[in-house]
């Protein structure tokens, strides 16, 4: 069903431009990316009607490199939770050729799991955030899912790279996406993180070793290694997730644009009615949580963010030995995803890790099956090692085919 | 029990960029309202912040120039809170990481002494909205121009170290005079380029213990800055005697009623990093290559001018304290007139004129060049003193040179001893009892004599010639 699946559809899908390197390729986007005059709503009453006044460079560069954006499939309030994974059925369905998504705690790579796709969410600060209606600044990224790691670095090509409307992207320049299969990759050594797989249910962890199996018999120098505070990623990107995002939706007051509360008394209880009736439960659950750590429990905070340089500074020393490291992407035999914030972390807690370092991550499918399910291998390496992860992908993929 | 003050400021100064701190709209907050906005300053959904160098090169200018030392690393916060003129629910500051830190300025105290007052740190943060209450008409409404949200704020935060509402009004008169010089903010506290609010407690005098503090806003004067802390001082000394303890909180002045009034407890938002601005990190290179760009300040400038120029301390002060004044006093000199008659001639004549006019020496018609033909002609006795003042008066009014303005009026003094002497002569003559009383020892009778001559010259003839001759007649 279309009307489910999208939140706008473009009524004349034409390639802006000819002889491009993505001429011909239909996407579809998310309704939290600016497009200039589709509605920008991002799942939430609080942008309830607003349209987008401009692209946001990703958008406007996908445009450039001749993209077809066939519209915006529908998805969670701000990318907080996984309804967006409306994107990979587009996909399956046919309805596009890749999706550009919102990696905010995983998402993307879960999506392209179930959807059977290559799903990738590149370095922190390699692509400009600027249009881009987020929550997380400092954790989220734009993401893309496609069918091949070919087409995931030519979209990555086409939008990577600096811009001056977003300061705070990385210095430098952007990795080089070249063309993926082909290319000499480097993907040797592969990690598997001890305190993951411990953390795993027994069933998983089956599940997950078939995969690792697999990356063997390619190969692969497959070794186990040890992040000790493995299990805080959930927790430091749970605290600094929930502060950004109170900051990130402070604007939503009802003045401007969005849903505003039909009568109050003076200007704060406006505030109060509009944004009680705008966020969803999940959110505002977040959003107090976020306060709370904001107005309450500031040294949490502080404390979340020395931990969070910790923990760079440790997946830095595993980066020295190992190529890449090895985890599933999606969680198994968890109950859905409706319970909660709590829910959300649960089924994110193998993806986040990427979000709270800003490291490249890429879901490759059919690795680690049970049945006809895809669980995931996902493929983390060190800032910029972006284009080294696609290349391994396209062969690991190529051999796994053979 | 006696009480002594204890004082501290906070005070925001308007940089004066060419654009808003985070986006490139023009930095005229006085423009028509909401002229001057963008979906950045106001925070339309994906927009992003984007820092000026400009903003912070003139930060960092003004915190040289005050002293302070710039910090290798500084960072944006945000300062949360939901007011209507915050468009997205906090405001850019620093308030973990300033740029600059430890600073000073020196004012003279009330006992006459030099005092040292130190600055704790200065912070960039933005401007924000500007609400316009219309409260006549049927239904009062809020009305909000974000010209101003966005505009680069430098906060100056000094230590406790002022004691009195002359500290502390010497301290923004000082910081005024130097920041003028560095040439970064208008300081206006009237214009509202400058504000300041004040801390105040009391204790004990002698004892070096912190109280709880009264904050003290709006004041938009220098006097009202005095009136306000003084007012403070004696309100909570009425407080402190009749027992009660004190508050933390916020109170505005009341320029009508000369009173402070209580506003509201103080809110502390709360500071966490935002992600979106990068830190600020800056080499010893830049901060060097900053340190090059400040102008001389006044303190170097009033020491050169004494040494180089000969002249006194209070007359060097004088034409060092506003950059303006210096530049023009010192290209007068190059003109060659000697630099105590350029520096007598600009205070006693020049500055009150101009402060007559509603001028600056920045935009007088009377450029340094022409002021300095005045002096030149003076100095050759071609005009004498009284004339000198008369010519200023049409330097004013036309552009004629003053060479041209002396030919015109006939105000070119004469110095030819014969024609002088006809006319001493004849005053000599016709005021015999002035003379007696000269030669009787009643001295002021010689300045009766000179004022007849000069009269009968119609102002022209060479005082100092008149002078030696009626002194000389009389002695003979």
């Amino acid at each position: 069903m279309k009307a489910d699946m999208f939140a706008h559809i473009n009524p004349s899908p034409q390639p802006a431009a000819t002889g491009g390197l993505l001429t011909g390729k239909s996407f579809v986007v998310q309704p939290n990316m600016s497009v200039r005059g589709w509605p920008t709503e991002a799942g939430s009453l609080a942008l309830k009607g607003f349209t987008a006044i401009e692209d946001a460079t990703a958008i406007a560069r996908l445009k450039e490199a001749g993209a077809v954006l066939v519209g915006s499939t529908r998805m969670s309030e701000f990318g907080l939770g996984l309804h967006g994974d409306t994107a990979g059925l587009a996909l399956s369905q046919g309805l596009a050729d890749a999706a550009l998504m919102t990696d905010t705690m995983g998402e993307p790579r879960i999506t392209a799991a179930r959807a059977g796709a290559y799903g990738f969410k590149p370095t922190g600060g390699v692509v400009s955030r600027f249009g881009l209606i987020g929550l997380i600044p400092s954790m989220e990224s734009f993401a893309v899912v496609a069918r091949s790691p070919d087409d995931i670095a030519a979209v990555m090509s086409s939008i990577a790279g600096s811009d001056h409307r977003d300061f705070s992207m990385c210095d430098g320049p952007a990795p080089a996406f070249t063309a993926a299969s082909g290319s000499d990759d480097g993907i040797t050594t592969i990690g598997i993180v001890r305190e993951c797989v411990k953390g795993l249910a027994d069933e998983e962890a089956g599940v997950f070793m078939t995969g690792v199996a697999r990356l063997r018999e390619r190969g692969c120098d497959v070794r186990e290694v040890s992040l000790p505070d493995f299990d805080l990623f959930r927790t430091v990107h749970h605290v600094i997730g929930s502060v950004e995002a109170s900051s990130s939706c402070g604007k939503y007051d009802g003045v401007r644009y969005g849903h505003r509360a039909a009568s109050a008394k003076n200007w704060n209880e406006m505030y109060l009615k509009t944004r009680a009736e705008c966020f969803g439960l999940m959110l505002k659950t977040y959003l107090f949580q976020g306060a709370y750590f904001q107005f309450q429990n500031y040294a949490a905070f502080e404390k979340a963010s020395r931990i969070r340089a910790g923990l760079a500074n440790a997946a830095g020393a595993v980066f020295a030995a190992v190529d890449a490291l090895a985890f599933p992407t999606r969680r198994r035999g968890l109950p859905g995803t409706d319970r909660g914030v709590t829910g959300i972390y649960d089924a994110c807690a193998l993806t986040l890790a990427a979000n709270v370092l800003g490291l490249p991550a890429l879901h490759i499918p059919g690795f680690v099956l049970e049945g006809t399910a895809d669980y995931g291998l996902q493929l983390v390496g060190a800032r910029f090692s972006d284009t080294r992860l696609l290349s391994g992908a396209a062969r690991l993929s190529r051999e796994q085919g053979a | 029990m006696e009480y002594e003050a204890i004082i501290g400021l906070e005070i925001h100064l308007e940089l004066n960029c060419a654009t808003k701190m985070f986006c490139d709209c023009p930095n005229r907050p006085g423009d028509e309202p909401n002229r001057n906005t963008c979906p950045i300053c106001l925070w339309l959904p994906g927009a992003l912040p984007r820092f000026s160098e400009e903003a912070l090169e003139k930060a960092a200018l003004t915190a040289l120039g005050l002293n302070c030392s710039i910090q290798e690393r500084s960072a944006f916060d945000q300062k949360v809170y939901y007011y209507p003129d915050l468009p997205k629910g906090f405001q850019l500051s620093q308030a973990h990481l300033p740029i600059a830190r430890n600073g000073h300025l020196d004012i003279i105290g009330e006992d006459g002494h030099l005092k040292r007052l130190r600055i704790h740190k200065i912070h960039m943060e933005e401007d924000v909205a500007r609400l316009v209450h219309e409260t006549e008409g049927r239904t009062p409404i809020s009305l909000v121009d974000f010209n101003r949200a966005g505009v680069p704020l430098v906060e100056i935060v000094t230590e406790p170290d002022m004691r009195s509402p002359h500290d502390a009004m010497e301290f923004i008169r000082a910081l005024r005079i130097q920041v003028r010089y560095i040439g970064t903010s208008e300081c206006s506290m009237e214009a509202g380029t400058m504000r300041a609010d004040a801390n105040i407690s009391l204790r004990p005098k002698g004892t070096d213990q912190l109280n709880t503090k009264v904050e003290v806003k709006n004041m938009n004067s220098i006097r009202h800055l005095g009136d306000a802390i003084a007012y403070e001082i004696s309100r909570q000394t009425a407080s402190l005697k009749a027992g009660e303890a004190m508050v933390l909180h916020t109170r505005l002045w009341d320029p009508d009623k000369c009173v402070t009034v209580p506003m509201r407890g103080k809110f502390e938002g709360p500071c966490v990093p935002d992600p979106s601005v990068p830190p600020i990190v800056v080499t010893d290179a830049w901060i060097s290559r900053m340190q090059s760009r400040l102008p001389e300040m006044p303190g170097c400038k009033a020491e050169r001018f004494a040494r180089e120029f000969g002249l006194s301390r209070e007359v060097a002060l004088m034409m060092s304290a506003e950059r303006d004044v210096a530049d023009y006093f010192e290209e007068v000199v190059r003109y060659t007139v000697p630099p105590r008659t350029a520096a007598h001639w600009l205070a006693t004549q020049l500055l009150p004129a101009l402060r007559e006019r509603g001028q600056s020496c920045a935009d007088t018609p009377v450029a340094p060049q022409r002021f300095a033909g005045l002096l030149a002609m003076l100095e050759k006795n071609e005009i004498n003193a009284n004339a000198a003042k008369e010519v200023l008066r049409y330097l004013f009014e036309n552009e004629r040179t003053p060479a041209e303005i002396v030919e015109r009026h006939g105000f070119r003094q004469f110095s030819d001893t014969g024609r002088i002497e006809a006319i001493v002569d004849e005053v000599l003559a016709v005021n015999q009892e002035a003379v007696n009383d000269y030669r009787n020892g009643v001295e002021k009778a010689m300045g009766f004599l000179i004022g007849r001559a000069m009269q009968a010259c119609g102002g022209k003839g060479n005082p100092k010639i008149i002078k030696e001759m009626l002194a000389g007649k009389l002695r003979g």
